[in-house]
């Protein structure tokens, strides 16, 4: 089967300080996936190369079998591999509703057919908003969101392009058990009804084991554990 | 189509997102009082200059909303949007002076040359941010400012010389303008343009640029073209600009280098920030009070710019959001909200709580 993402030889170094040491590896259409790291071991750097804000030095990424090392984030969105940003930058004049409609509008071309149980005048906003619990604050400006609320619509932004392949980065850190476990629920959804897969980067072992089949283990830029899940 | 940015889509799904705060600049109370008074102040029988202040009022007070487009919406701050401004009116002279153009037609390609112009300094200044778009565009306006300056065009062999600190004049079909016409032309122009751009702002394409303006890397995360929305945001800022340029060497009648100077720029970008950026209906009102304030003052020009000086500071220390933002905040105040519309009386909540 053709790898949906897939890594060879990613190096990357900032300055005179290697931080990507020739990475390898490869993710199956639907197939959840781990990224267990201490800090500096390289693991944000990796996301942001797989995700498309940074270039490698040296390597190729390949998606669907066609090589996009080179593809900007915007594009790798609507290819449909979406990410999620450690810490949120939201938009502090958007309302949520707007904020996820801008996402929307980039994947409108990927959504044909929906539907669901829309009231008058709800669009897909209101259904992503309502499945991410933030129905009740979609006329908040982001600004004014908890913690929680931004995790929440960084979710709802990932997911407004029907991504093949999520790429979170630390989405469960410093959340409320109630938020964990409401995110923990959409992700496994997602990746059971959708289809979706998934590399999770956390620190949280449990959690890397609760939600993943496999477990990719990254130290000073290199994998050197890959743990298989039972 | 998976690579491609749907933008037509944009315009349909992003309606309807309206925050739950009344601003006053939303209804159309005020700016339709504003304007029946606009057109019923030439009744009062005001004399020539007056006339002329309010004029050349409303021509800036389109040109302050057209730097909104770029600086407010997009927030692409921008120091030299005198560029285009002054690419439509030389262009305007030019074309009816020297290649004996119809005025009609010399100003329709005036603005497409300014929005060109535009989309070119889009262009340039895309991959930048913050302040090195400022420092881009000053000096790209200083260049063509400084061109314009030295700068000699020639009617022909032995015709006349023009150019340079004189500037170029404009054959108009009419010999004198009448005041009471150009005024009504003028603060038609005014109204369309205002129109043309609050519509522009509030479409899907300005809620995405809004976005752009807020953070750039999460509209990138979210699948826009981000360079490509601020190329968009300059083409579409500079045609109006170039719009209210054409429009102001017809009313003085001769293209001079002032009107790609700094001080023009800095003109456009001090009522934006007193009106409030990004509100389109706040420049315009701040350009039209300042302007005719400090011209019925009857002030040299030197005073002037210390005035629009001291103004901004005020304005930037103590009313950071401008007029408009200011009366937005107070008004969201007022209305006391606390997380956004509750929910419909009876009406299912989403949330999965109970709504009272």
């Amino acid at each position: 089967m053709t790898a949906l993402l897939s890594a060879e030889g990613v190096v990357k170094s900032f300055g005179p300080t290697r931080v990507l040491a020739g990475i390898a590896l490869s993710i199956a259409p639907g197939e959840p996936v781990g990224l267990f790291g201490p800090n500096g071991s390289g693991k944000t750097t990796l996301v942001n190369i797989l995700s498309g804000l940074l270039l490698p030095d040296a390597g190729a990424v390949r998606f669907e079998g066609r090589e996009i090392t080179r593809l900007p984030l915007d594009a790798r969105y609507r290819m449909g591999i979406a990410r999620t940003f450690q810490i949120p930058h939201p938009y502090p004049a958007l309302s949520v509703r707007e904020a996820v409609g801008v996402a929307l509008a980039a994947g409108a071309g990927n959504r044909t057919g929906e539907g669901g149980d829309r009231e008058e005048g709800e669009g897909p906003e209101e259904d992503l908003l309502a499945r991410t619990g933030l129905f009740n604050q979609r006329f908040v400006p982001c600004a004014r969101l908890s913690q929680g609320c931004l995790r929440r619509l960084e979710f709802a932004r990932a997911l407004a392009c029907r991504p093949k392949l999520l790429i979170l980065d630390e989405i469960f850190s410093a959340l409320s058990a109630a938020d964990e476990g409401d995110l923990t629920a959409l992700l496994r959804a997602e990746n059971r009804d959708g289809g979706t897969a998934f590399l999770l980067v956390s620190h949280n072992p449990p959690l890397l084991k609760s939600l993943c089949r496999r477990i990719l283990v990254l130290e000073e830029g290199r994998i050197v554990r890959e743990r298989a899940v039972l | 189509m998976r690579g491609s940015f749907p933008f037509r889509a944009a315009k349909v799904s992003l309606r309807g997102g309206t925050p739950p705060a009344r601003s006053p600049w939303r209804g159309g109370g005020w700016p339709a009082a504003g304007i029946g008074l606009l057109l019923l102040f030439p009744l009062s029988s005001p004399d020539a200059f007056l006339l002329d202040v309010f004029t050349t009022g409303f021509l800036l007070a389109a040109f302050a909303a057209s730097w909104d487009v770029v600086g407010g919406v997009s927030g692409q701050i921008t120091l030299g949007h005198a560029l285009p401004f002054g690419v439509a009116a030389y262009a305007c002279a030019l074309l009816t002076t020297l290649a004996g153009w119809p005025l009609p037609l010399a100003v329709a390609a005036a603005v497409l040359l300014a929005a060109a112009a535009g989309l070119g300094i889009g262009a340039l200044s895309a991959p930048l941010a913050g302040p090195f778009v400022a420092l881009l565009t000053l000096a790209l306006g200083e260049i063509a400012h400084e061109a314009a300056v030295g700068h000699t065009f020639f009617s022909g062999p032995g015709g006349y010389a023009w150019g340079g600190e004189g500037g170029i004049p404009v054959a108009l079909p009419w010999r004198d303008a009448a005041p009471f016409p150009s005024y009504y032309a003028a603060l038609a122009f005014l109204c369309l343009a205002s129109f043309g751009m609050l519509r522009f702002s509030r479409s899907g394409a300005g809620l995405i640029l809004r976005a752009v303006e807020g953070s750039p890397i999460t509209a990138l995360a979210s699948g826009v073209p981000v360079a490509r929305f601020k190329r968009m945001a300059f083409a579409v800022g500079s045609a109006f600009a170039g719009a209210a340029g054409a429009g102001f060497v017809v009313h003085v009648g001769r293209a001079t280098a002032t009107d790609l100077s700094l001080e023009l720029s800095f003109q456009a970008a001090t009522f934006a920030a007193v009106g409030g950026r990004g509100t389109i209906v706040g420049p315009v009102v701040a350009a039209l009070v300042l302007h005719v304030l400090f011209r019925a003052l009857s002030l040299p020009p030197s005073a002037r710019v210390l005035l629009y000086a001291l103004t901004l500071l005020v304005v930037l220390r103590f009313f950071p959001g401008g007029v408009a933002g200011t009366a937005r905040d107070l008004a969201s105040r007022r209305a006391g909200k606390e997380g956004g519309r509750p929910p419909r009386p009876g009406g299912r909540n989403r949330n999965g709580d109970e709504a009272p």
